[in-house]
């Protein structure tokens, strides 16, 4: 039943110094997947790119590729291209020399060379540009060109380190449906690491969240956000609302829990007595009473979203986020307002792992 | 309003009037001297010049301890900037200060240390002994090897520094998208890390060539009169046979020279550098 992965990393771990910067990492990924390591600064995602790249050696672990033990094969001979966060272009050659450079140090047939670099180029829309020094390219420009050089080599695997932090927003946008649609044209298997949470969403097939070193979730977009694994998933991906509180009795499949914002049912299965934390995406709360969860809350403030409308709500002292599609009737700061949302739309964490 | 000056480049106004008064002037004095003669202006002193082959000799001593300095420097040095761009923290705070401060010792003093490492029962001779490079221990001091190696200590920062400024700016994640891409050590060596390193070789060539090609100090210590290069040459004429004539045409010849292998160098540097 298990397909065999294309790429297979087990048990990665890295030390620099005192830190443990990767404590074990295990992630397969399948041919022609985008996958994306999302976590923060420090999580360890920029460190395993680069022990799958081969450009920092793991502590231990190993690292399978096609069917091959490439762990301790050098940089060089790994078919594993890079895209990084600074570009790094060859800043003393040409766009056109850029991408040729690596089909030449491959010692790619001189005939073929020619023809390869001008169709990636056009695949960036970059072919205008293939004599100009990369000096004089925009970063949204050089962007495309470092895609094209890290693609024209026909790689097995494409890892990208951050590669649109430096893009101003509309840009980046732009560049991620340009990206995604490439990839899947050429059909690489990719490594997207990013911070930035509506990037993994848009771009990937699958997101392994990442935090401390290790992955705590691996699953595709609409599961990361819908049902996230851990109270750090939940939080890193999305808005939600979070209430702490200790379940006081269970009722078949569910709990009831005391909070600051009052008696919230949640699916589960908890000794009465456990301390949890509950976790409700904005969008799942409707205003009024629809059964489920009922809250009283005040209204603090309204931010108008455009489509949608924020309401910041606090019930009990409890901060409750909620998604709307258009201000109530009337509604000022200060307004009581009732909101509900159905017990399965509850998640639940023991609380503890939080911290 | 147009064609005001920028006021900003009056602070180059003290080095101008400094460098004027204590360089062009008397360069220009030089240069008038090498030419100008009773009965006028000739380059009878230049054709005289070169045709005493003791004078061919003496160019060509200039030259091949100039160049043969200038690889030992680069042989040494290119590793150590490599070094020093890599080192963080108090690593290279110390390879810095271990060469910047040799800088401090005067050349007399370095010489004379030299002298005692060089001579036939020396350091240098004992480990080569020891080796079993040689079979008996040698003098390298007064002999043209001893010059270079001498001359490459005191030279070599000036090779080092340049390198390392220009090696320090360059992205690493340069030499490593040269790698993934699948450049061996050696292509990426050649075709990444070399052509942006080059305005730092050029530099430090230039440094330590036109240094070591005008040295006086040294080779008139670390060799002694039997073995003249045209500074050599140039400040015994001056100083101890009082031949002006003599004194100018050859420190004429050997700007000449020195200008033209700094700039043959750089232009040539920058053509192949320009070219993949």
């Amino acid at each position: 039943m298990l397909p065999a992965a294309f790429l297979d990393i087990a048990g990665a771990a890295k030390t620099f110094g005192s830190t443990a910067v990767l404590g074990g990492v295990d992630l397969a990924v399948r041919r022609g997947e985008f996958v994306s390591l999302l976590g923060p600064s420090g999580c360890g995602k920029t460190t395993l790119l680069r022990i799958v790249a081969g450009l920092t050696a793991a502590d231990a672990g190993r690292v399978t590729l096609d069917g091959l033990d490439i762990t301790r094969r050098p940089p060089h001979r790994r078919d594993v291209s890079v895209v990084f966060q600074s570009y790094a272009l060859f800043p003393h050659l040409s766009v056109a020399e850029n991408v040729a450079f690596g089909l030449k140090a491959r010692g790619t047939a001189r005939s073929s060379v020619g023809p390869t670099v001008a169709r990636f180029l056009d695949l960036v829309q970059m072919g205008a540009y293939a004599d100009r020094p990369v000096k004089a390219l925009s970063g949204g420009q050089q962007q495309r060109v470092a895609v094209a050089r890290a693609l024209a080599v026909g790689p097995k695997l494409v890892l990208l380190d951050e590669p649109f932090s430096a893009l101003d927003r509309r840009l980046r946008e732009a560049m991620q449906i340009d990206l995604k649609r490439l990839l899947r044209e050429v059909g690489t298997t990719a490594i997207f690491v990013t911070h930035d949470q509506d990037e993994a969403l848009t771009m990937s097939d699958r997101i392994a969240v990442m935090n401390r070193g290790r992955i705590e979730q691996c699953a595709d977009p609409a599961t990361i956000y819908h049902r996230p694994a851990t109270p750090f998933a939940l939080d890193f991906v999305g808005t939600s609302t979070r209430l702490e509180g200790r379940v006081v009795r269970t009722l078949g499949d569910e709990i009831v829990v005391t909070t600051p914002a009052g008696l919230l049912r949640a699916p589960g299965h908890y000794l009465p007595g456990s301390p949890v934390l509950l976790g409700v995406r904005p969008e799942r709360i409707t205003l009024g009473d629809g059964g489920g969860n009922r809250v009283e809350a005040v209204l603090v403030d309204a931010s108008f979203k455009g489509a949608r409308v924020e309401l910041h709500l606090t019930a009990g002292g409890a901060p409750v986020l909620v998604e709307a599609p258009a201000l109530p009737e009337g509604a000022a700061p200060g307004a009581a307002l009732t909101v509900s949302w159905a017990s399965a739309d509850t998640l639940v964490y023991p609380a503890g792992e939080a911290a | 309003m147009r064609n005001r000056p920028d006021p900003v480049a009056l602070l180059a106004l003290p080095a101008l009037l400094y460098l004027g008064i204590v360089y062009a002037v008397p360069l220009a004095g030089l240069l008038v001297g090498s030419v100008v003669r009773p009965g006028g202006v000739t380059l009878a002193p230049f054709a005289d010049f070169f045709r005493d082959p003791f004078h061919w000799t003496v160019a060509g001593n200039t030259l091949r301890v100039a160049a043969l300095t200038t690889l030992v420097c680069l042989a040494i040095g290119y590793p150590t900037a490599v070094a020093l761009a890599r080192a963080r923290g108090f690593a290279q705070a110390a390879i810095l200060v271990a060469i910047i401060l040799p800088l401090s010792v005067g050349v007399v003093v370095k010489a004379f240390a030299w002298q005692i490492v060089l001579r036939r029962d020396g350091v240098v001779s004992q480990i080569l002994v020891g080796l079993g490079v040689w079979d008996e221990p040698q003098r390298l001091l007064f002999t043209e090897a001893g010059l270079v190696i001498g001359a490459a200590n005191v030279f070599v920062p000036f090779m080092i520094l340049p390198v390392y400024s220009v090696l320090k700016t360059i992205d690493p994640r340069v030499g490593e998208a040269a790698t993934t891409l699948g450049a061996s050590p050696l292509y990426r060596f050649r075709k990444v890390t070399l052509p942006l390193a080059l305005p730092g070789i050029v530099s430090g060539i230039a440094f330590v060539f036109s240094m070591t090609a005008s040295m006086y100090v040294i080779p008139s210590l670390l060799v002694g009169d039997r073995f003249q290069t045209l500074a050599t040459l140039t400040g015994r004429s001056f100083l101890f046979m009082r031949n002006e004539e003599l004194g100018s045409t050859t420190a004429v010849v050997l700007l000449a020279l020195t200008v033209a292998i700094v700039v043959g160098s750089t232009s040539l540097s920058r053509r192949l550098g320009g070219s993949s």
